[in-house]
């Protein structure tokens, strides 16, 4: 259970204030995940993760000086597996693919074990691992981005929203219960979504943003510019 | 009264607002998505937030009006008694859950489960509806301006809903039926109440129980 | 499944259901013994040295937290699944010892309100009859997550049962089947219960404890996440925790035994000192409830066995003899719970049933229970060497299985083994 937040600037002018942004964000959902934290930054792909509060870590990690074009963040009160640094999302693997989840998946045991037995190799227990390397897997497979999402519908149960980001894109998909919030905001500067609004409120210009909800099963994917 | 959030906690905002005597008018600023705001009101009071309200606006109140001039988060309206809250921009999930009284309105659009668990309030959409709209509602009335997702009136017992426009599908044991004429009279009624112009009365469709799964007999 | 379950599935074309709670054998607290008082430690005056019983919930958040005077609460039951008369004279019961008594599925009605000292208030998925007149009125609230008999199930009452009063209370159509929901409608999951406890604060003026009640599955997990959400006291309802009706399967195939649940929510809860405990599922004796404490719960909650106390399979009763086989059943076996034709006026709706039952006597019924088995656990307590029940601990328990030794993790009886350890 978490609080998710993601955004990717499409203003090369905000692209200094990306990590202040982030930790504004991060800030604001913190409540729903006090035990842990992590961070990608692209283009770097900089993985930033760690237990504690996510206000303290985020100051640890001197996030308001980093620069990028997008990020994905988790804020993580843990529901099944241990409260460490390696159990913390974002969970990074292949081609630089980032996931984040809030929610719990009900059939992750068995997608492991699939997953194993084609030799993919995992680094904790965690259900949301078994996604992002489903998706890794996916891609590797000759899948596109939007076409593996739709297959991790299929084959996972349970109830999620997904924030995923690859070095060119960025995406948002949500079970067919939809019972975990997400919201997402467009800007002509960003894209951003987060669990809820008030980690959005921070973003500049959310005045004039278009804020919706995403559907359930649907697809949001938006290419990095 | 003015109240500003940003320097305000929820807590003393809403001790305040609960000693206001009836008839007072109060107007929350840069509620920037705060949670719990306006949450358990007894008396006839207003209460105008100016912008984005987080979960649970104006939730398990009773007899007090709240205005929204933003958007609402997850449970606007939760479990309310009576008085009106009224949303200008779109609400998120499970509006108005479990409402008892009053009337809920909602100018733009509602996300899913609006109207779950009704048991007597009154929801109004002026747009469209996310899926399972009045999931298992027993009572009360929903009136969509625009357009239904999947599972309208899933488990639906007595409450009833009008969609003035498209259906994506119904949910089980919900069915159409025949528009009586108290049924126009209350659209119009409530159309014209709430400035809802582009309904046109004549012309919603009526969601009700077909009482398939009231027995145990039945599956 | 025996061949005549067999049968009445192949007759209804669906599963059975019923009351009450698991009938196999499971591990249970009788598989533990205390290890009193002799030479190395020194028990109390068992009738004459103070033990105390007091317990006080919620004090870190509430204004008014929760103070008993026993360890021994009376679980939520519905108005509905019980009769008026019940729902009375248990309030009654809980007000003359000093404890406190729970709503249920179905809101709170006037006469257990007037009639509880101390009244638990819950807020279910299905938010039958809840309101926040009523929650301002109570003095905790209880989220229920779920229920020891049916953990991911939701409520059930035969339309036998919904009769016009309590059909009203829950805005339902008379003499339906009653399915309730099986998650709450504006929130799932500890982060987002975080917010809904908030709102109830919020709500009552951070007046009174919140409670959150489980059924007893992934307990370590469950237990953690709803104190992280801001319980102030976690109930956790192990799998013989009984009900007014639900699937036979739910009853018996689903949950953990209350002995096995007391040690994984109590070490769930050791890194939150002011979160408390209370178990439930079971529980009927004054050495269950010790043994539960010395597990590491603060209280326990008892449902069936008060409803035993009040006269549930009882041969003679308040307007004499019971006539169970008028009503199809027998005493000492009568699961008539959820069909409401309950031969004691206990559970069920039906006017000359109810009237069966006079809360008054039962009450005193039921405050003798209450009274005998906290004489109970405190003269464990002293035999313990203990002037505080609060001060049982697991090391003064053995066990007499190697399954109990196990789930509880003490050891076996004349060993210092534990298995798993």
């Amino acid at each position: 259970m978490c609080g998710i937040t993601a955004l990717q600037l499409r203003d090369p002018g905000l692209r200094p204030r990306l990590g202040a942004l982030m930790a504004a964000m991060m800030a604001q959902v913190a409540e729903r995940g006090p035990d842990s934290a992590g961070i990608t930054i692209y283009p770097e792909i900089a993985v930033l993760k760690g237990v504690g509060h996510p206000a303290v870590l985020a100051t640890e990690w001197r996030l308001h000086e980093i620069s990028g074009t997008q990020a994905v963040a988790h804020t993580r009160m843990a529901t099944e597996s241990a409260i460490t640094a390696a159990h913390c999302h974002p969970f990074v693997v292949g081609d630089g693919l980032s996931l984040v989840h809030n929610g719990s998946f009900a059939n992750h045991a068995t997608i492991r074990r699939e997953l194993l037995a084609r030799g993919v190799a995992f680094d904790s227990d965690n259900d949301s691992e078994v996604a992002a390397r489903f998706l890794a897997y996916r891609l590797d497979s000759g899948d596109d981005l939007e076409k593996a999402l739709r297959l991790l519908c299929e084959r996972f149960d349970g109830f999620y929203t997904l924030a995923v980001q690859t070095p060119d894109a960025f995406a948002v998909v949500r079970d067919v219960i939809a019972c975990k919030p997400a919201i997402i905001a467009e800007t002509p500067g960003w894209v951003a979504m987060a669990s809820e609004y008030r980690a959005l409120a921070v973003l500049p210009g959310i005045e004039a943003a278009r804020v919706y909800e995403p559907e359930p099963e649907e697809v949001y994917l938006w290419t990095s510019t | 009264m003015d109240i500003d959030l940003s320097t305000t906690t929820v807590r003393t905002a809403n001790a305040t607002l609960r000693a206001l005597p009836p008839g007072a008018t109060a107007r929350l600023t840069n509620p920037a998505g705060r949670h719990n705001l306006a949450v358990g009101l007894t008396e006839e009071i207003t209460v105008e937030i100016d912008g984005t309200a987080g979960y649970y606006v104006g939730g398990l109140s009773k007899n007090a009006t709240v205005l929204v001039h933003g958007t609402t988060g997850w449970g606007a309206g939760e479990n309310l008694m009576s008085g009106l809250i009224r949303v200008d921009g779109d609400a998120s999930q499970s509006l108005a859950a479990s409402a008892h009284g009053g009337t809920i309105v909602v100018r733009g659009d509602a996300s899913l489960r609006a109207g779950i668990s009704l048991k007597g309030a009154t929801v109004l959409v002026a747009g469209n509806v996310g899926d399972h709209c009045g999931f298992m509602a027993q009572a009360g009335t929903i009136l969509v301006g625009g357009d239904a997702g999947r599972g309208l009136g899933d488990s639906l017992y007595e409450a009833v809903i009008y969609v003035a426009g498209r259906i994506k599908d119904l949910g089980a044991d919900a069915r159409v039926e025949e528009l009586a004429e108290s049924d126009v009279e209350l659209v119009a009624r409530l159309a014209k109440q709430h400035g809802f112009d582009h309904i046109d009365p004549e012309n919603v469709t009526r969601v009700a129980s077909a009482r398939q799964l009231y027995h145990w007999g039945t599956p | 499944m025996s061949f005549d379950e067999i049968r009445e599935r192949a007759r209804l074309g669906r599963y059975p259901i019923r009351g009450g709670g698991a009938r196999r054998a499971v591990p249970t607290f009788d598989d533990l013994t205390f290890l009193t008082a002799s030479a190395s430690r020194y028990p109390l005056e068992g009738y004459r040295e103070h033990c105390a019983t007091r317990t006080v919930l919620g004090a870190a958040n509430a204004r008014d937290p929760v103070v008993l005077e026993i360890p021994i609460t009376i679980a939520g039951m519905s108005f509905g699944a019980l009769s008026a008369p019940a729902k009375e004279a248990l309030g009654r019961a809980a007000s003359e010892v000093g404890t406190a008594t729970t709503t249920g599925d179905g809101g709170m009605t006037p006469e257990e309100r007037m009639s509880s000292k101390t009244l638990v208030y819950q807020c279910l998925p299905s938010r039958y009859g809840f309101n926040p007149d009523d929650l301002r009125a109570a003095d905790a609230i209880e989220v229920v997550l779920g229920q020891g008999a049916k953990p991911g199930g939701g409520g059930m009452l035969m339309g036998q049962k919904l009769g016009p009063r309590v059909a009203a209370m829950r805005t339902l159509p008379e003499g339906i089947d009653q399915r309730s929901a099986c998650r709450h409608p504006d929130w799932t999951g500890p982060d987002d219960l975080r917010i809904k406890i908030e709102e109830l604060r919020e709500a009552t003026d951070w007046r009174v404890p919140v409670f959150v009640k489980i059924g007893a599955t992934r307990v370590y997990h469950d237990v953690r996440l709803a104190a992280t959400a801001g319980a102030d006291v976690v109930v956790v309802d192990g799998m013989q925790g009984g009900t007014g009706a639900t699937q036979d399967v739910f009853i018996e195939h689903t949950g953990i035994p209350t002995l096995a649940a007391v040690r994984l929510a109590a070490d769930a809860l050791a890194d939150f000192p002011d979160v408390a405990l209370i178990v439930s599922g079971g529980i009927r004796s004054g050495a269950d409830v010790a043994k539960a404490l010395a597990l590491g719960a603060d209280a326990v909650s008892i449902g069936m066995a008060a409803l035993v106390a009040l006269g549930c399979n009882d041969t003679v009763h308040d307007f004499g003899p019971a006539s169970y086989a008028d009503l199809g059943t027998t005493a000492g076996n009568c699961v008539a719970c959820h069909t409401g034709g309950c031969p004691v006026g206990i559970a069920t709706q039906s006017p000359g049933l109810q009237a069966r039952l006079d809360p008054v006597r039962g009450a005193e019924r039921v405050a003798n229970y209450l009274r005998a088995i906290t004489m109970e656990t405190t003269m464990l307590a002293r035999a313990c060497g203990k002037a505080d029940v609060h001060h049982l601990e697991p090391e003064d328990l053995v066990a007499l299985t190697v399954e109990a030794a196990a789930m509880a993790r003490v050891p076996l009886a004349g060993t210092e083994w534990i298995p798993g350890r």
